[in-house]
Parts: structure tokens; C-alpha cells; sequence
């Protein structure tokens, strides 16, 4: 009863701003014609190429204008939404960054499983067999390797597929430090005050949740939503984990933030480094011209050899906007066509979600991770599945307090099933 | 006579229309929302009563957060003012460069809470570590920062550096509007110098002492910017049998709560701030208005 005059009451209140908005703001009648695409979105990084995408898709499609607003850095997108559809100006086309932001904004969402670009994607967003994401970007990540460090080494990075190989090709590392230059094998963070929390608690832990594991398997970390955890598996994850601790540069381990983790990598310091795609920009600024590849966080006493690919947000259709195909064919259009190929990959500088797409990303990582996706047999990342702030309130400070005390692999393990336990109240 | 009551009203309603539509309404949908299950979006609100706050209080992170800023803020207003009123008698004594100094103790609190926090992070993180390695000291070698018994000290030390100096101008302004005839004539009776602070400075000023022991209690309850960027909560510690995070005070607790769209938990961790703090604050005033003392 509640619910429905809740939901009455914002309903008017939306059809008054319409009506409002509408009344005052119609144009001459000759430009009700013309349709024209409102799109919302929040990565400043490549606002200009989207603006110019945006222009030539406009100039090449008569009758149709596509107008993108983008929001600055690190302003609250969300809040931002809300505002716009409270006055009756919901976008045509919006953001959305997981299944949080679904549930918020269903009722806007539409149903996108007849469009072309479906099946040339793993990383559509997919509600109840429903498709109703196309996918921004790829990114993605392994353990990045110097492949120069490694070769001194007379370490293969293709044999790296096993926890029982990574354990060798550490020790040896270790023992070579003097030799190779290094400080330390691997460039890990598990530090609270750091503010790298989600390296280990959120993309490490992701190996746990996904690894090994079809592209779509959610079994494990259905399991946990319902409280359960996977004590063998873990168990194997948990020595994994223990074996990057122990391994990595302990200063950057504890205290280290983003810029002390990627930058004792770009020095050559360290011969890996627990990162994504994300870094390739800060790597070549900081000048890094040594080759790099990805191995795979192999953490099972079985073969693993994919990586963890995962799109960081989607782009919906507002279901409810007259405009709503005029928006579906602008999306089709960068996903299927050279000139929107051309500007996802050279021009915005991402790595596509789609298979077709040729075209070669300038970074290194970025190559590494869209020659994977061609290849398949990669993992899903479902860190996004859990509920809000698991990560960063509840697994973080777990991830820190077993890095400061490395070898209580019981209590760490003891400390997960609890907290999983738990995450059915949350 | 009728008039002028309307006059009055006229002219006091713009203060009393900002004052309720920022502060007043906002306080009461404040309480509200801290009796519901309100996640910041949904239009789907329940009343649940007090069970947000029944649940506060068997919440490791929660208890452990509010015990740490009790004990963050004892430090503080000991360290504040004990060194803000060193400071305020070296720069009122006849010590050349005195104006200099004042100026100078004062910069740090023109730094703003987030830049400072970044600042002495590197010192702690990098730099003494560097040095430590470079010399071969053991103690310095690993981060004061990555101890969780060491990490609420540190932040009341910066604490301090930034604070000392805005604290210090009031003292110095209660210790100039002391006559110096008073203060001379204890002299020529021959008290000495700790005597006369302690039996003529200190009691004359008590007034002063009553602004900055609230102004220090309040700010460092209140403490976020800082905590964020200096230690943002790190590291992490055991309490309870529970992993929670070393130097996360109250306020950045209720921003990681309400950050993670659980806001009615949220609302009601800040009605428990807010009552604490002031039940504090009141009790703090009144013990030192009874000590104060007119010329």
C-alpha cells in the first residue's frame, strides 16, 4: 500500500516535470522530425572522442543528432541521474557500472537480446536471460610479467599454468635478486591505508569467485551469497595468495599505494606485477619499453590458463524514450561498423568487447588482453555480485591482517568463512 | 508597538527560513531516516524503530571506531593545547622574531586537511623509511603508519601540527588582554616564572581555555579529512575476533557505511555521534565556565 502511493506520488511528480518541461521547452514544430539522442555517461578519459564519434555518426545520419553530455570526474553519476529523470529528462542512452545500478534504474532498461552486436560479445550485461547492457570496454588482467627479467631468469612465462610452478619460478627469482636487479619477484598491495584494498580483496579474491571456471559460472559465488564457502577450493586459493605475500616487495605490500605498486614494475624492481589493463597509460609514462606479457593467476593444483576479463560498465537504452531505436541503431552502429571500431580502439583508446573488431590496442597489457578474449577460454570476474562495501568494509581488512601476518593461513581462512557466512545480512 | 513585532519578524524570517531549511528540517528527516531502512534510492521505505541502532552496538567496526575516537580526542586536547600554549608564551615573550614565529606556527592551519594527510603520508611512508634504510635504524624501517598500535598517535601528531598554531592565537590574544600591571607587580613581589603562569596567567585566561578545550574536543570527534588521506582507515587490526580497520574514527566510519548505500545505518551511526558529542561538549563547558574568573 505504501509502496504504490510512494510510487504514485514520484509518478505524478515526474509527469508535472514533464509537463512542465515539455510545455515550456517545444521547439518549432519543423525539428519535431529530426529525432535527437540524448546520451549520458561518466568517462571523462574519452569524452572528446565520444563528442567527435558522436558528431560524424550525426553528420552521416540525416535526421538524426546524437548529443553526449558527460559528467566530470568523480562526481556522483548517479545522484546526477536521479536529478535528470525527477525533471522529466532521462537520457536515451546511460550508464550503467553492475547490477546495483540495474536494480536502481530497471524500470528504464531495455530489452537489447534482438540487437546485432549480441553474439559477437561474452560481456553483454544479462539479466535473467535478458541482454540489457552493451559492453563499454574490456578490461581485464593476469599477472603481468617482464618478459626481460623473466628470460634472464631462464623462467618460461608459458609454463606458468600451476600454483606449483609459480612456487619454483619464485624461489628461483628470489634467489637471483642480486643478479636481475630486483627487489623483490612480485608488486602486490593488500594495504588498507594505501587505499589498495581491491587488488587483493576485490581482483585477487576475484580468482577465487571465477577461476577455472567457465565464462558464466557463477556456482561459487552463488555459494557465497547464500553464505557458503568452498573450504577445499579456497584452501588452494588462500596458498596462492600466501605464495604472492610472501614474494612481494613487503613495503608496497603494506603501506604501498597505486603509484609505489606500478612504479617499482615500471622500474624494473619487480617481475611481476598484480594489475589490469588499466596501467598500460601510467607504464608508458613512466617510460617502460621492456616487453610484457600476462600470465594467469594460476591458483589451482590444475592447469589454469585464462585471464579474468570483465566490462566495467554498460550502456542501457532508456526503454521509455521515443527515441529508443534511433539509440539501439547509434550503439549497433560503433559496434559494427570500421568507423566505430576506429573510434573505440584508436581514437578512446579501449579494448572492445567484440570479437570482429581487428583493430590493435597501443598498450601492451591491452594487446595481451584482446588477443585472450579472441582465444577464449578466459574467466569471469563477479566481484560485482556482491553487496555493497563486502569488499572494501569487510574483505579488505581481512586481506591486510593476513598480509601482516603471512603465515596464519587457518586464522585467514577461518576469517573468510565468517565473513562469507555473513554476507546474507549484509 | 504592533509594529515593530512585525518589523522584527520581518527582518529575522530570512535567518530563520535558511537556518530551518538547512539545519532544523534536515535534522529531523536526519532522525527520520535513522529509524528506516532507507538505502538512499529506493522510494520503498520501512519504519523499523530503533533496530539500526540496536545494531550498532554489537558491531566490532562500529564499537571499536567509537573507542578509538574517544581515545584519539583525549590525546588530541591534551597535545594541542599543552603544546599551543607553549607556543603562545614564546611568541608573547620578548624573544626577537617573535611576529615571524607567529606566523609561522600559524601557516600548517592554513593547509587544508586533505593536502596535509597526503603530505605527511609521504613522510611517514617514504621518507623516514628511506632514511631508516639508508642508516641502517630498525624502527624506522617499517611505516609508523602500518602499526595499528602506533597509528592513532601519529594522527594526533599531525593533528597538532596543523592545529596548534590557530589554537595558539587565542591563547595569545587572552594572554595580551591580561593588564601587565599585574603580571609586573608579581614580579617585583618576586613570584617566580612558573609561578606567575601558573597562579596569574593561567586563572586570568581560564576563558580562553573553555574556547579551546571545545574547539579541540569537537574538531577531533569530528575528525574525517585528515584520517582519510593520511591513514584512510589502515591498517588493519583484530577486535573482537573481528578484522576491522586500525585508525578508522567515527566519521569516516559513517562515510564508508553511507558509501556502501546503506544509509539509514548510516544516519543512525551519526544521531549516535552527534548525541555523543554533545553530551561531551556540554559536560566540558561546564566544568571550565566554574573555573573561570572575572577582573
Amino acid at each position: 500500500m505504501r509502496r504504490s502511493f510512494a510510487r504514485i506520488v514520484s509518478i505524478a511528480a515526474a509527469l508535472v516535470c514533464i509537463a512542465a518541461v515539455v510545455s515550456c521547452s517545444k521547439p518549432a514544430p519543423e525539428q519535431a522530425k529530426d529525432v535527437e539522442v540524448n546520451m549520458f555517461q561518466l568517462k571523462v578519459e574519452i569524452k572528446d572522442a565520444l563528442d567527435g564519434y558522436a558528431a560524424s555518426y550525426s553528420a552521416a545520419h540525416p535526421g538524426v543528432t546524437v548529443k553526449v553530455e558527460t559528467l566530470g570526474g568523480g562526481q556522483d553519476f548517479g545522484g546526477a541521474m536521479k536529478a535528470k529523470a525527477q525533471a522529466g529528462q532521462m537520457p536515451d542512452i546511460f550508464v550503467i557500472e553492475g547490477l546495483g545500478g540495474y536494480n536502481v534504474w530497471k524500470d528504464y532498461i531495455a530489452d537489447l537480446s534482438g540487437e546485432p552486436w549480441v553474439k559477437d560479445t561474452d560481456l553483454a550485461m544479462k539479466v535473467d536471460g535478458k541482454i540489457v547492457g552493451f559492453p563499454v570496454a574490456i578490461e581485464g588482467y593476469g599477472l603481468a610479467y617482464n618478459a626481460d627479467i623473466l628470460a634472464k631468469a631462464g623462467i618460461d612465462p608459458a609454463t606458468l599454468t600451476t600454483r606449483a610452478a609459480y612456487e619454483k619460478a619464485f624461489a628461483k627469482l628470489d634467489s637471483m635478486k642480486k643478479e636481475l636487479g630486483i627487489s623483490a619477484p612480485v608488486s602486490m598491495a593488500a594495504s588498507v591505508a594505501g587505499g589498495m584494498w581491491w587488488v587483493a580483496a576485490q581482483h585477487n579474491l576475484a580468482c577465487y569467485w571465477g577461476g577455472g571456471l567457465a565464462f558464466d559460472d557463477t556456482s561459487v559465488i552463488d555459494k557465497a551469497l547464500k553464505g557458503e564457502l568452498d573450504e577445499a577450493r579456497f584452501t588452494q586459493y588462500a596458498k596462492y595468495l600466501q605464495l604472492l605475500y610472501k614474494y612481494a616487495d613487503q613495503n608496497i605490500l603494506l603501506n604501498g599505494s597505486y603509484d609505489d605498486q606500478v612504479g617499482a614494475f615500471a622500474q624494473g624492481k619487480t617481475a611481476f606485477l598484480h594489475q589490469g589493463n588499466w596501467v598500460d597509460p601510467n607504464l608508458k609514462q613512466l617510460g617502460v619499453t621492456f616487453p610484457i606479457g600476462y600470465a594467469p593467476h594460476a591458483f589451482l593444483d590444475t592447469e589454469e590458463k585464462g585471464l579474468y576479463l570483465f566490462a566495467p560498465s554498460w550502456y542501457c537504452v532508456n526503454s521509455k524514450s521515443p527515441n529508443a531505436e534511433a539509440a539501439k541503431a547509434f550503439l549497433t552502429a560503433m559496434a559494427t561498423t570500421p568507423e566505430g571500431h576506429d573510434y573505440m580502439v584508436n581514437k578512446a583508446g579501449m579494448i572492445p568487447a567484440f570479437k570482429s573488431v581487428t583493430l590493435k590496442p597501443a598498450g601492451q597489457l591491452s594487446q595481451a588482453l584482446m588477443a585472450a578474449n579472441a582465444k577464449g577460454g578466459n574467466y569471469g570476474v563477479f566481484f560485482g555480485m556482491l553487496p555493497d562495501g563486502a569488499g572494501q568494509n569487510v574483505f579488505g581488512p581481512i586481506f591486510d591482517l593476513f598480509a601482516q601476518n603471512q603465515n596464519d593461513l587457518p586464522r585467514f581462512i577461518s576469517d573468510m568463512k565468517k565473513a562469507v557466512a555473513n554476507i546474507p545480512n549484509m | 508597538m504592533r509594529r515593530h513585532r512585525l518589523v522584527n519578524v520581518l527582518f529575522v524570517a530570512p535567518c530563520v527560513f535558511a537556518f530551518a531549511m538547512n539545519i532544523i528540517i534536515p535534522f529531523g528527516f536526519g532522525l527520520y531516516y535513522s529509524m528506516t531502512d532507507w538505502n538512499g534510492v529506493s522510494s520503498d521505505i520501512h519504519f523499523v524503530g530503533l533496530a539500526n541502532f540496536a545494531g550498532l552496538f554489537s558491531s566490532p567496526d562500529f564499537i571499536y571506531s567509537f573507542i578509538i575516537t574517544v581515545a584519539y580526542t583525549a590525546i588530541n586536547i591534551v597535545l594541542v593545547n599543552a603544546v599551543s600554549f607553549g607556543l603562545s608564551l614564546i611568541v608573547t615573550s620578548r624573544i626577537r622574531g617573535r611576529n615571524f614565529l607567529r606566523a609561522g606556527f600559524f601557516i600548517p592551519y592554513l593547509i587544508g586537511g586533505i593536502v596535509l594527510g597526503y603530505i605527511w603520508q609521504f613522510i611517514f611512508n617514504n621518507a623516514l623509511v628511506a632514511v631508516g634504510k639508508s642508516l641502517s635504524i630498525a624502527a624506522l624501517q617499517a611505516s609508523f603508519l602500518s602499526k595499528p598500535g602506533t597509528v592513532i598517535w601519529i594522527m594526533s601528531i599531525v593533528n597538532t601540527w596543523q592545529y596548534a598554531g590557530y589554537i595558539m592565537l587565542i591563547y595569545v590574544a587572552a594572554i595580551q588582554g591580561i593588564p601587565a600591571s599585574l603580571m609586573e607587580a608579581a614580579e617585583v613581589d618576586g613570584a617566580s616564572y612558573p609561578t606567575r603562569i601558573f597562579k596569574i596567567l593561567v586563572p586570568m585566561m581560564a576563558n580562553a581555555f573553555t574556547i579551546s578545550l571545545f574547539l579541540t574536543l569537537t574538531t577531533s570527534f569530528k575528525q574525517f579529512d585528515m584520517n582519510l588521506t593520511l591513514t584512510n582507515g589502515g591498517p588493519a587490526t583484530r577486535f573482537m575476533d573481528t578484522p576491522i580497520k586500525a585508525s578508522q574514527l567515527l566519521a569516516m566510519n559513517i562515510f564508508s557505511t553511507a558509501t556502501a548505500n546503506r544509509m539509514a545505518e548510516a544516519q543512525a551511526k551519526a544521531v549516535v555521534l552527534f548525541v555523543a558529542l554533545v553530551v561531551v561538549a556540554l559536560l566540558q563547558v561546564a566544568a571550565n565556565k566554574k573555573k573561570e574568573v572575572e577582573l
